[in-house]
């Protein structure tokens, strides 16, 4: 009971360790991402703080390898490291069309571009902050209506609120019209990131604000740097869980044999062979790790459903979600540990000679 | 041809500093169809004899050859099917495994022969009947006695009908009362298969209802059958 509650416990700290490493590659690995740049004005790093000039798109569009230029406000509720981040994107919305596979889930776009106040809210955001459509919500100075509610492929687009442009830029206080804080510029198959980039950060570097340009991926890798080191430290307690799991079950396992070496030396009797003497312990162990491996795995499949986390900073949002996936490694995990953890004992029970084990007491 | 041929045995084995021989070039042929009883003094070697013929375990040098098969000269994973197929044994501290019931602890020699489960049920059946305990069958250990229990172990060691039975000292942790009915049961079940027994006892009235009674001394075995009144 003691083996299989603390596997537990350490499977479920490992589940949701890797959830959240698995949110943030997700994050990054966006088939977009590897094509798309992102414009934001150089020396800044939180949001608020980057002002472009919304015509800036016309002079990046006429760049050769320049596919789509989407001109983006972005409004969060949280500069700082937070878990629970909500980013409005303000977009014009034939560019957001373009540039996101958005599948609406609940509503329509046409109720949302008909609407000036009108949101298309991804599911994540939804489902945390109990959202259908027709609801209003406010936060801070924003006060939008749901138009719709979106799913995506990418998980940190569900955390995110697409509104209009213009409509982000007239936040009260925000005094954002006329400038966006980046762009996100989409390039064709083989266009040059990085001399692109170059190309447009070196147009701008004299004024009248100069631009820092990065792929997505480096971008929110940037945006993201404190919090990826805190991610990768996370990543070496997952792996002491597993290791607590393995010293666990082995030390059960060790155990039990010395236990039962009497049991074993009668079933080698009976002629049990010495590989099915050892499959047996084997299995048992397995047995032993994966029962622990369920409870956490599905404990922490539970917590991060119910609790819809996203993890984030500076308006770039990293979202922890169980998946099936997770569910899959865990047991297989959880599997491979038992078989680990039962290989000593094995050898030590078909290893005893058969006559003395049959006098241990 | 003898069911049991040993020849030329010894069995050594170091204790500390001490080489200690407890067979020394033993000789021994049992008939099929035998109930053979082996007596001697404590640590002379005749649960090492038991063992041996047994197959779980092995001579420093000689050979044995029980049921047409040298068992010294094959593999151990050939040895532990071999033992499967065709010995039955019988321990003095009935070893049941306690989580399992009497039927699944009876049930345990027939997993490893090809038997469908019908048959094996048939089998258990049949083995829980021969020794009187087929209404507790879904009892564990620890809800039965202790010559309940050496039942179950006699239901064991028959249930996948072996060549040869080996028990030892199948009574010494029984009241004498128990003790009777276990000796007048193993008769019983010998009669009814038309096994060879082989039998290792202290007790000399458990001895001597054997077809023939063995003397184990000083590594020297020697046959006493027709010697009246032997006694350990």
């Amino acid at each position: 009971m003691l083996t299989v509650s603390g596997s537990a416990v350490a499977l479920l700290v490992f589940c949701i360790i890797s959830a959240v490493w698995n949110g943030f590659e997700l994050s990054n690995l966006g088939q977009q991402a590897d094509r798309t740049l992102i414009v934001f004005q150089a020396n800044r790093f939180c949001p608020a703080t980057s002002r472009l000039q919304e015509d800036y798109q016309r002079t990046i569009a006429s760049i050769s390898g320049v596919q789509q230029v989407a001109p983006i406000q972005v409004f969060t509720n949280n500069c700082r490291a937070s878990l629970d981040v909500i980013v409005f994107h303000g977009v014009p919305s034939d560019k957001l069309r373009r540039i996101r596979d958005l599948q609406i889930i609940d509503g329509d776009w046409k109720s949302y571009e008909q609407r000036n106040d009108g949101a298309l809210v991804g599911r994540s955001v939804a489902e945390r902050r109990e959202l259908s459509v027709g609801d209003t919500f406010t936060i801070d100075r924003v006060k939008i209506v749901v138009s719709g509610i979106f799913s995506s492929q990418q998980p940190a687009e569900e955390n995110t609120i697409y509104t209009h442009l213009d409509f982000l830029q007239r936040t009260p206080g925000l005094n954002a019209v006329g400038t966006v804080t980046q762009f996100e510029v989409l390039l064709s198959e083989d266009a040059n990131l990085e001399s692109i980039g170059q190309q447009i950060d070196d147009h701008y570097r004299g004024g009248p604000v100069p631009t820092d340009t990065r792929t997505k991926g480096q971008f929110q890798a940037s945006t993201l740097g404190d919090l990826i080191e805190l991610i990768g430290l996370l990543r070496y307690l997952g792996y002491a869980c597993l290791a607590l799991v393995l010293g666990l079950v082995a030390t059960t396992t060790i155990m039990t044999v010395q236990d039962r070496v009497r049991e074993f030396a009668v079933l080698r009797t009976i002629g049990f062979s010495e590989k099915r003497i050892f499959s047996i312990i084997i299995s048992e162990s397995i047995i032993l790790s994966l029962a622990g491996g369920l409870l956490g795995i599905f404990g922490g499949y539970a917590i991060l459903a119910w609790s819809d986390l996203a993890i984030g900073a500076e308006a770039v949002a990293i979202v922890i979600q169980p998946t099936l996936n997770l569910v899959w490694k865990g047991l297989i995990i959880s599997a491979i540990l038992g078989f680990l953890a039962g290989i000593a004992p094995a050898f030590q029970a078909t290893r005893t000679n058969i006559v003395e084990a049959l006098r241990h007491v | 041809m003898s069911l049991v041929e040993l020849r030329n045995i010894l069995k050594q084995y170091r204790k500390g500093t001490e080489t200690i021989t407890p067979l020394d070039q033993v000789d021994l042929d049992i008939q099929r169809g035998q109930f053979v009883s082996l007596m001697g003094a404590s640590g002379t070697g005749k649960s090492t004899l038991l063992n041996l013929v047994a197959g779980i375990d092995r001579p420093t040098s000689g050979s044995i050859n029980v049921a047409d098969t040298e068992i010294t000269a094959i593999s151990g994973s050939r040895l532990a099917a071999w033992r499967a197929a065709n010995v039955g044994y019988i321990f003095q501290m009935h070893n049941l495994v306690q989580v399992l019931t009497a039927y699944e602890n009876v049930e345990l020699p027939l997993l490893l022969l090809p038997l469908s489960r019908a048959e094996r049920r048939k089998r258990v059946g049949i083995a829980l009947d021969a020794v009187g305990l087929l209404d507790r069958a879904n009892h564990l250990p620890r809800q039965l006695s202790g010559g309940q229990e050496q039942r179950v172990g006699i239901a064991r060691a028959i249930v996948a009908d072996p060549t040869i039975i080996v028990a030892d000292e199948p009574t010494g942790d029984l009241d004498d009362e128990t003790s009777t009915q276990i000796v007048a049961l193993l008769q019983q079940v010998r009669k009814l298969l038309d096994t060879t027994l082989l039998l290792v006892t202290h007790d000399a009235e458990v001895a001597a209802i054997a077809d023939r009674r063995l003397h184990l001394e000083r590594g020297v075995l020697s046959d006493v059958t027709d010697v009246v009144g032997t006694t350990t």
